[in-house]
């Protein structure tokens, strides 16, 4: 039903190079890969939206319709009723002045009527018709992309182009709209193509999925047979990199390197440089996808490639994140925290400690109040009532403290902020960065900036860049070298890796894992996602809106959830 | 990221490329004006106050390029001597303008509370008043001379500026960065005018080269209403108003200045634009 052959999209430079998919009728095939690998924009050129300035090339057949090339009108046709887009904010693709109705309506076909219109909205999972008459900030995040597919699906479309459509949402959301999104398209026989950066997504949704590196794509097959055997150095590669919700793992392995450009690697295999496998083969011609047994595709030039590097390797040492001391004063204790935002309860008495070296895993969803805590240890929000204590220092109101204690404070809890496009000031250098923020440490404990540098795994002559010369990953590591010049006792890490890529972010927990283990620097550790609280904290506390539910070592939370509440994030992932 | 807006082809090329030929001929411009502004007086084939009464106002000759004015001035040299105070007074303005603007909207955005709030009022009372009339009145109260209408005019600009500076800071002031320097401990200083300035830099200057353009042609207007400078200084507003009798004598004696003053608003907007859309894709 969908067929592409040679697919490029090009700009000034070409930004995806040759991509062959098929979608046929009734499947689901799932395109992965990390961010610059050309997904997205191969979407739009399926329906011929493209950004300005770029164009594409190849062939697109939708349906026995050519779409590269096609003339506006004709592609009129074509979206919505033949091939639709759902897309990935469901913050921003909804018109804020239309009702939920309004969407489904605009693109009905006939006559509409209210019927209609429920019915419609019946089959996303919205019984109740009134959610016509709303408008989106009236819905949460979750009805917000169920009223986009029931918009999506109103043409009748014969394939669905999914988007990231579940990553701006929580975990619990994620999975009720995957299963939602696989049971329509049953009902419905319709194709769907699933974008998406998240291996696991892909895996367990996706009848085939085929996994995109600088503009191509470098393999392609079964989700479960990919997973279990990947033929492409690249793929085992991201597997490896996965954390695993299942178990804490003895080290986490990035990719080393980064992505090449598409225009930079066209004669070539594009992951020979960040290959261990590198042959002359690879780097002679590019290796074309070529068949390795049944619906299976590979563009690698070795019949082993994944051996290569174990994928979920045999590390099932659960001794990794140790506990610090229990005994004794602990670093961090917070009690009876409150804050209220006018009608909103962040924070409803919240209370958890850390211990000197100790990491401990705070998860909770959007919304929950993980933020707000952390900002008020942070003394950048004032809480509305409790204590909060820092190595016996009352820190509740930072304007009570003496410019003395203050100054301590500022030596004793630093963050790491989640994205790293905003974490570094964008007109300083990173060494300007650095040298001001160590110039904040103790006289004695002053640690220099190439040092920073080495200490975070980056070449010293990095001090001189700016941070738009640098990738997220390295932001984010410049970012924890700034909070670690000041030697500080507790590390806040709100979310830090949420918005990097799979292979960053393996470097990215290894990194800090390796901090809190050498340095014996305590961390609060911020997040979602509860394959990084395994990987990564010693306890868990999880917080359900503004109060904590659960609390305990992170495998028995992980394993035996004794909450309601996390029992069903944990059965979200699994 | 998945889903990343790519940078269209314009803002690409505008970074990547040297400067284009808008940027370079306004640049120009005022460069050539600064220049006269400048050794003006020195260049001038004549002395701009030298009268030749007997000569009186002439068409543009050999010897006069741009003729002469009622008084036999020539009105090249007068235009030549006259960019000084012509672009002088609009330059005190906007800088005054931008540090008084820069320093306040700052303070504004980022202390926010009572500050902000007694700042806002103020600022609202002095947009909601009739911003050229005020002007009129109070150079003539004040006794007309050039500094009170620079002063005037400085207070009259600046809140237009608070409020965009304000609104800027209060949006960078929630970055993770500025976060981050909060947490450093960073006085309120060193965050304002080290971190939070250079993000604001671009919309700065360009408010400031449109503060210029304003001031130009509001001190252009008061010079030939006649309040501001003293009659006989050699200004391109006064030139103006004092020729602007002798449009069948001499037209350019009064065209010529009063299209210098035009160009010369124009080349500083539209550098203004190109400066912002460079700066801030640094």
């Amino acid at each position: 039903m969908l067929e592409t052959r040679g697919l490029r999209v090009v700009g000034d430079r070409v930004l995806v190079d040759g991509v062959d998919l098929t979608v046929a009728a009734g499947e689901t095939v799932g395109l992965v890969g990390e961010s610059g690998s050309g997904k997205s924009l191969t979407a739009r050129a399926l329906v011929g939206l493209l950004p300005r300035g770029l164009r594409a090339e190849g062939s697109v057949e939708v349906g026995g319709t050519q779409v590269v090339g096609a003339s506006e009108r004709l592609l009129r046709g074509v979206r919505g009723r033949r091939i639709s887009l759902l897309m990935q904010d469901p913050f921003t693709m909804l018109n804020p002045l239309s009702t939920a109705g309004a969407h489904i309506a605009e693109t009905l076909p006939g006559r509409t009527s209210r019927q209609e219109i429920a019915r419609r909205l019946a089959e996303v999972g919205i019984d109740d018709p009134a959610v016509a008459g709303r408008h989106p900030f009236q819905l949460s995040g979750g009805m917000r992309q169920r009223v986009a597919l029931a918009a999506a699906l109103a043409g009748d479309p014969e394939l669905l182009i999914a988007d990231e459509p579940t990553t701006a949402l929580d975990a619990t959301t994620q999975h009720e709209i995957l299963a939602l999104l696989r049971r329509v398209q049953e009902a419905r026989g319709m194709g769907v193509l699933l974008i998406t950066h998240d291996l696991r997504v892909a895996f367990a949704v996706c009848d085939r999925v085929a996994v995109m590196y600088a503009g191509r794509v470098v393999e392609q097959g079964p989700g479960a047979e990919l997973a279990a055997a990947p033929a492409h150095p690249y793929t085992s590669g991201l597997l490896g990199a996965l954390p695993s919700v299942e178990r804490a793992m003895e080290r986490l392995v990035g990719i080393p390197g980064s992505v090449p450009r598409a225009d930079e690697v066209a004669g070539v295999c594009a992951f020979a440089t960040r290959c261990d496998l590198v042959a002359a083969a690879c780097t002679e011609a590019r290796p074309p996808l070529r068949p390795i047994g049944r619906d299976r595709l590979t563009a690698c030039v070795h019949d082993a490639a994944g051996t290569a590097r174990p994928p979920l390797a045999e590390t099932a040492s659960l001794t990794v994140p140790t506990a610090g001391p229990a005994d004794g004063e602990p670093l961090l204790h917070v009690e009876g925290l409150r804050k209220r935002y006018g009608a909103h309860t962040a924070l409803g008495g919240v209370s958890l400690h850390v211990n000197p070296g100790e990491t401990v895993g705070l998860v909770g969803e959007s919304g929950s109040g993980k933020t707000t805590l952390a900002r008020s240890v942070l003394g950048l929000v004032t809480p509305d009532g409790g204590r909060i204590r820092l190595a016996g220092l009352d820190i509740t109101d930072r304007a009570a403290l003496d410019p003395r204690e203050r100054a301590r404070v500022h030596r004793l809890v630093q963050c790491v902020f989640q994205d790293p496009s905003t974490s570094l000031n964008p007109a300083m250098t990173v060494g300007a960065a650095l040298a001001e923020a160590s110039a904040r440490a103790a006289p004695g404990d002053r640690i220099g900036v190439a040092e920073l540098l080495e200490l975070v795994g980056l070449p010293a002559a990095y001090a001189a860049r700016r941070p738009k010369a640098l990738s997220g990953g390295q932001r984010q590591r410049v970012a924890i070298a700034r909070a670690l010049a000041v030697r500080p006792a507790l590390l806040i890490c709100d979310e830090p890796v949420a918005s990097l890529d799979v292979s960053v972010q393996a470097h990215v927990l290894e990194l800090l894992r390796g901090i809190g283990r050498d340095l014996g620097t305590g961390m609060l550790f911020i997040t979602h996602d509860l394959a990084v609280v395994r990987q990564i904290a010693a306890r868990t506390v999880v917080l359900l809106k503004g109060a904590v539910v659960e609390e305990g070592t992170t495998s028995t939370v992980l394993d035996a959830p004794a909450h309601d509440y996390t029992r069903r994030l944990v059965s979200a992932v699994r | 990221m998945p889903g990343t807006v790519r940078l269209g082809g314009r803002a690409r090329r505008l970074r990547r490329s040297r400067p284009g030929p808008v940027t370079l001929l306004s640049g120009g411009i005022l460069a050539l004006m600064a220049a006269a502004a400048l050794f003006g007086t020195w260049v001038a084939p004549y002395d701009p106050a030298a009268q030749d009464l007997a000569l009186g106002a002439t068409m543009p000759s050999w010897a006069h390029w741009a003729g002469t004015d009622e008084l036999g001035r020539d009105v090249l040299s007068r235009c030549l001597a006259g960019a000084r105070s012509a672009l002088l007074w609009p330059l005190v303005v906007a800088l005054g303008t931008c540090a008084m603007s820069t320093s306040l909207g700052l303070l504004a955005g980022y202390r926010r509370g009572w500050i902000d709030a007694v700042m806002m009022r103020v600022v609202d009372l002095l947009i909601a008043m009739p911003g050229l009339l005020m002007l009129i009145v109070l150079v003539g109260v004040l006794g007309g001379g050039i500094g009170w209408a620079v002063l005037a005019m400085a207070v009259l600009f600046t809140p237009g500026d608070i409020r965009v500076v304000r609104s800027l800071t209060m949006a960078q002031r929630e970055l993770a960065y500025a976060e981050a320097a909060r947490t450093l401990g960073l006085s309120r200083t060193r965050i304002m005018f080290r971190h939070l300035l250079p993000n604001i830099a671009p919309t700065v200057v360009a408010g400031a080269l449109l503060s210029f353009v304003a001031a130009l042609v509001a001190l252009s207007g008061l010079s030939f209403l006649g309040i501001g400078l003293p009659a006989g200084t050699p200004d391109w507003g006064l030139m103006i108003e004092e020729n602007r009798g002798l449009l069948d004598l001499n037209p350019w004696a009064a065209v010529v200045p009063a299209a210098l003053v035009t160009i010369a608003a124009t080349a500083a907007t539209l550098l203004g634009d190109q400066l912002f859309e460079r700066l801030s894709d640094a």
